[in-house]
Protein backbone atom coordinates (compact mmCIF):
# COMPACT_ATOMS: atom_id res chain seq x y z
CA UNK A 1 0.00 0.00 0.00
CA UNK A 2 1.09 3.39 -1.15
CA UNK A 3 1.76 6.32 1.30
CA UNK A 4 2.79 9.63 1.45
CA UNK A 5 5.49 10.94 4.42
CA UNK A 6 5.75 14.75 5.00
CA UNK A 7 8.38 17.01 7.01
CA UNK A 8 6.24 19.81 7.75
CA UNK A 9 6.58 19.58 11.27
CA UNK A 10 10.26 19.59 11.26
CA UNK A 11 9.83 22.66 8.28
CA UNK A 12 7.63 24.32 10.45
CA UNK A 13 10.29 23.69 13.38
CA UNK A 14 12.92 25.57 11.15
CA UNK A 15 11.22 27.99 9.54
CA UNK A 16 10.82 29.99 13.09
CA UNK A 17 8.99 27.55 14.41
CA UNK A 18 5.82 28.50 12.68
CA UNK A 19 2.34 27.47 13.99
CA UNK A 20 -0.25 24.87 12.38
CA UNK A 21 -2.13 28.26 12.43
CA UNK A 22 0.38 30.24 10.26
CA UNK A 23 0.67 27.57 7.73
CA UNK A 24 -3.08 27.20 7.15
CA UNK A 25 -3.38 30.66 6.83
CA UNK A 26 -0.60 31.13 4.02
CA UNK A 27 -1.52 27.92 2.47
CA UNK A 28 -5.24 29.21 2.54
CA UNK A 29 -6.79 25.93 4.45
CA UNK A 30 -7.74 25.36 8.31
CA UNK A 31 -5.51 24.17 11.11
CA UNK A 32 -7.26 21.33 11.35
CA UNK A 33 -5.97 20.16 8.02
CA UNK A 34 -2.40 21.04 8.45
CA UNK A 35 -2.91 18.48 11.87
CA UNK A 36 -4.33 16.01 9.68
CA UNK A 37 -1.75 15.54 6.65
CA UNK A 38 0.99 16.53 9.87
CA UNK A 39 -0.75 12.82 11.10
CA UNK A 40 -0.79 11.40 8.00
CA UNK A 41 -4.47 11.44 7.81
CA UNK A 42 -4.93 13.14 5.04
CA UNK A 43 -3.37 13.10 1.42
CA UNK A 44 -3.37 17.05 0.20
CA UNK A 45 -3.72 17.79 -3.54
CA UNK A 46 -1.28 18.90 -5.49
CA UNK A 47 -2.14 22.39 -5.66
CA UNK A 48 -1.86 22.08 -1.64
CA UNK A 49 0.80 20.22 -1.55
CA UNK A 50 2.79 22.74 -3.78
CA UNK A 51 1.05 25.87 -1.45
CA UNK A 52 2.54 23.95 1.24
CA UNK A 53 5.79 23.92 -0.28
CA UNK A 54 6.10 27.29 -1.95
CA UNK A 55 5.36 28.47 2.25
CA UNK A 56 8.35 27.00 2.91
CA UNK A 57 10.66 28.11 -0.04
CA UNK A 58 11.63 24.24 -1.00
CA UNK A 59 10.49 21.99 -3.95
CA UNK A 60 7.77 19.46 -3.60
CA UNK A 61 10.05 16.20 -2.71
CA UNK A 62 11.70 18.08 -0.01
CA UNK A 63 8.31 18.13 2.50
CA UNK A 64 6.36 15.06 0.68
CA UNK A 65 7.99 11.54 -0.07
CA UNK A 66 6.18 9.24 -1.82
CA UNK A 67 6.90 5.35 -0.35
CA UNK A 68 4.85 2.39 -2.58
CA UNK A 69 5.08 -0.59 -0.24
CA UNK B 1 -13.96 22.66 16.11
CA UNK B 2 -13.70 23.90 12.76
CA UNK B 3 -17.02 25.20 11.00
CA UNK B 4 -17.89 22.18 8.96
CA UNK B 5 -17.27 19.91 11.72
CA UNK B 6 -20.01 22.39 14.01
CA UNK B 7 -22.15 22.61 11.00
CA UNK B 8 -22.21 19.03 10.59
CA UNK B 9 -22.94 18.81 14.34
CA UNK B 10 -25.90 21.12 14.13
CA UNK B 11 -27.25 19.78 11.37
CA UNK B 12 -27.31 16.40 13.11
CA UNK B 13 -29.22 17.95 16.22
CA UNK B 14 -31.24 19.34 14.09
CA UNK B 15 -32.29 15.96 12.42
CA UNK B 16 -33.10 14.85 15.73
CA UNK B 17 -35.15 17.47 16.68
CA UNK B 18 -36.71 17.54 13.62
CA UNK B 19 -37.68 13.90 13.66
CA UNK B 20 -39.26 14.38 16.93
CA UNK B 21 -41.19 17.02 15.56
CA UNK B 22 -42.76 15.35 12.58
CA UNK B 23 -43.42 11.77 14.43
CA UNK B 24 -45.22 13.79 17.34
CA UNK B 25 -47.06 15.84 14.46
CA UNK B 26 -47.73 12.97 12.04
CA UNK B 27 -49.13 10.43 14.55
CA UNK B 28 -51.04 12.71 16.38
CA UNK B 29 -53.00 13.27 13.15
CA UNK B 30 -52.76 9.67 12.59
CA UNK B 31 -54.38 9.00 16.16
CA UNK B 32 -57.12 11.87 15.39
CA UNK B 33 -58.27 10.34 11.66
CA UNK B 34 -56.76 12.63 9.47
CA UNK B 35 -55.33 10.35 7.15
CA UNK B 36 -58.37 8.00 7.18
CA UNK B 37 -60.76 9.76 4.16
CA UNK B 38 -60.19 9.08 0.23
CA UNK B 39 -58.01 12.35 0.33
CA UNK B 40 -55.27 10.99 3.32
CA UNK B 41 -52.56 11.90 1.10
CA UNK B 42 -53.10 15.18 0.05
CA UNK B 43 -53.91 16.10 3.94
CA UNK B 44 -50.67 14.16 4.64
CA UNK B 45 -48.84 15.90 1.69
CA UNK B 46 -49.91 19.49 3.33
CA UNK B 47 -49.37 18.63 6.66
CA UNK B 48 -45.48 17.62 5.69
CA UNK B 49 -44.87 20.85 3.72
CA UNK B 50 -46.03 23.20 6.53
CA UNK B 51 -43.50 21.06 8.94
CA UNK B 52 -40.76 21.26 6.11
CA UNK B 53 -41.46 25.36 7.08
CA UNK B 54 -41.15 24.75 10.76
CA UNK B 55 -37.81 22.35 10.15
CA UNK B 56 -36.42 25.24 7.88
CA UNK B 57 -36.83 28.26 11.13
CA UNK B 58 -35.30 25.49 13.33
CA UNK B 59 -32.29 24.44 11.59
CA UNK B 60 -31.51 27.84 11.22
CA UNK B 61 -32.20 28.94 15.08
CA UNK B 62 -29.60 25.59 15.87
CA UNK B 63 -27.47 26.69 13.53
CA UNK B 64 -27.22 30.50 14.76
CA UNK B 65 -27.18 28.89 18.55
CA UNK B 66 -24.68 26.82 17.98
CA UNK B 67 -22.26 29.48 16.42
CA UNK B 68 -23.19 31.83 19.41
CA UNK B 69 -22.41 28.79 21.37
CA UNK B 70 -19.19 28.29 19.91
CA UNK B 71 -18.14 31.79 19.90
CA UNK B 72 -19.13 32.21 23.61
CA UNK B 73 -16.83 29.25 24.41
CA UNK B 74 -13.99 29.39 22.35
CA UNK B 75 -13.60 33.21 21.93
CA UNK B 76 -12.83 32.99 18.41
CA UNK B 77 -14.75 34.73 15.73
CA UNK B 78 -17.94 33.27 14.04
CA UNK B 79 -17.85 31.59 10.48
CA UNK B 80 -14.25 30.20 9.34
CA UNK B 81 -12.84 28.82 6.64
CA UNK B 82 -13.85 25.70 4.28
CA UNK B 83 -10.96 24.27 2.58
CA UNK B 84 -10.22 21.07 0.32
CA UNK B 85 -10.40 18.70 2.96
CA UNK B 86 -14.17 19.83 4.07
CA UNK B 87 -15.17 19.55 0.59
CA UNK B 88 -13.41 16.00 0.50
CA UNK B 89 -15.28 14.95 3.76
CA UNK B 90 -18.32 16.58 1.84
CA UNK B 91 -18.40 14.77 -0.94
CA UNK B 92 -17.81 11.40 1.04
CA UNK B 93 -20.58 11.76 3.37
CA UNK B 94 -23.09 13.44 0.46
CA UNK B 95 -21.99 9.48 -1.68
CA UNK B 96 -23.02 7.35 1.48
CA UNK B 97 -25.83 9.47 1.89
CA UNK B 98 -27.04 8.67 -1.74
CA UNK B 99 -26.71 5.09 -1.48
CA UNK B 100 -28.45 4.92 1.36
CA UNK B 101 -31.29 6.99 -0.41
CA UNK B 102 -31.18 4.87 -3.85
CA UNK B 103 -31.41 1.43 -1.99
CA UNK B 104 -33.86 3.13 0.65
CA UNK B 105 -36.12 4.04 -2.68
CA UNK B 106 -35.32 0.82 -4.10
CA UNK B 107 -37.17 -0.75 -0.60
CA UNK B 108 -39.40 1.06 -0.76
CA UNK B 109 -41.29 0.22 -4.65
CA UNK B 110 -40.61 -3.35 -3.68
CA UNK B 111 -42.95 -2.85 -0.87
CA UNK B 112 -45.25 -1.01 -3.15
CA UNK B 113 -45.36 -4.04 -5.75
CA UNK B 114 -45.61 -6.44 -2.80
CA UNK B 115 -49.21 -4.53 -1.88
CA UNK B 116 -47.85 -1.65 0.21
CA UNK B 117 -50.02 0.93 0.76
CA UNK B 118 -48.91 4.40 -1.23
CA UNK B 119 -49.57 5.88 2.09
CA UNK B 120 -47.16 3.78 3.82
CA UNK B 121 -44.86 4.02 1.10
CA UNK B 122 -45.00 8.00 1.18
CA UNK B 123 -43.72 7.94 4.94
CA UNK B 124 -41.36 5.32 4.16
CA UNK B 125 -39.62 8.10 1.42
CA UNK B 126 -40.09 11.14 4.26
CA UNK B 127 -38.63 9.22 6.71
CA UNK B 128 -35.75 8.24 4.07
CA UNK B 129 -35.14 11.66 3.38
CA UNK B 130 -34.85 12.42 7.12
CA UNK B 131 -32.40 9.61 7.83
CA UNK B 132 -30.48 9.90 4.65
CA UNK B 133 -29.77 13.72 6.22
CA UNK B 134 -28.86 12.58 9.46
CA UNK B 135 -26.61 10.07 7.57
CA UNK B 136 -24.78 12.33 6.01
CA UNK B 137 -24.14 14.76 8.77
CA UNK B 138 -23.37 11.61 10.97
CA UNK B 139 -20.62 10.44 8.56
CA UNK B 140 -19.14 14.08 8.26
CA UNK B 141 -18.57 14.12 12.30
CA UNK B 142 -16.56 10.04 11.73
CA UNK B 143 -14.76 11.46 9.00
CA UNK B 144 -13.63 14.45 11.18
CA UNK B 145 -12.62 12.55 14.09
CA UNK B 146 -10.98 9.98 12.04
CA UNK B 147 -9.02 12.61 9.86
CA UNK B 148 -8.12 14.67 12.98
Amino acid sequence: MARIENRIRRLRFDAGEMTQKDLADRAGVTRQTILAIENGKYSPTLELAFRISHVFGVGLDEVFTFHDD
Amino acid sequence: MPLAEREALAGLITSLIVTALFVWRLLGQHDAGLFDGPDALQVWSRSVLILIGWSLGIAIVVHVAFAILHSILTGEKPGGRRDERDRDIDRRALTGAWYLLSFGLLAVIISLAFGDTAFNAMNMVLALCILSEAFRDAAKLVLYRRSA
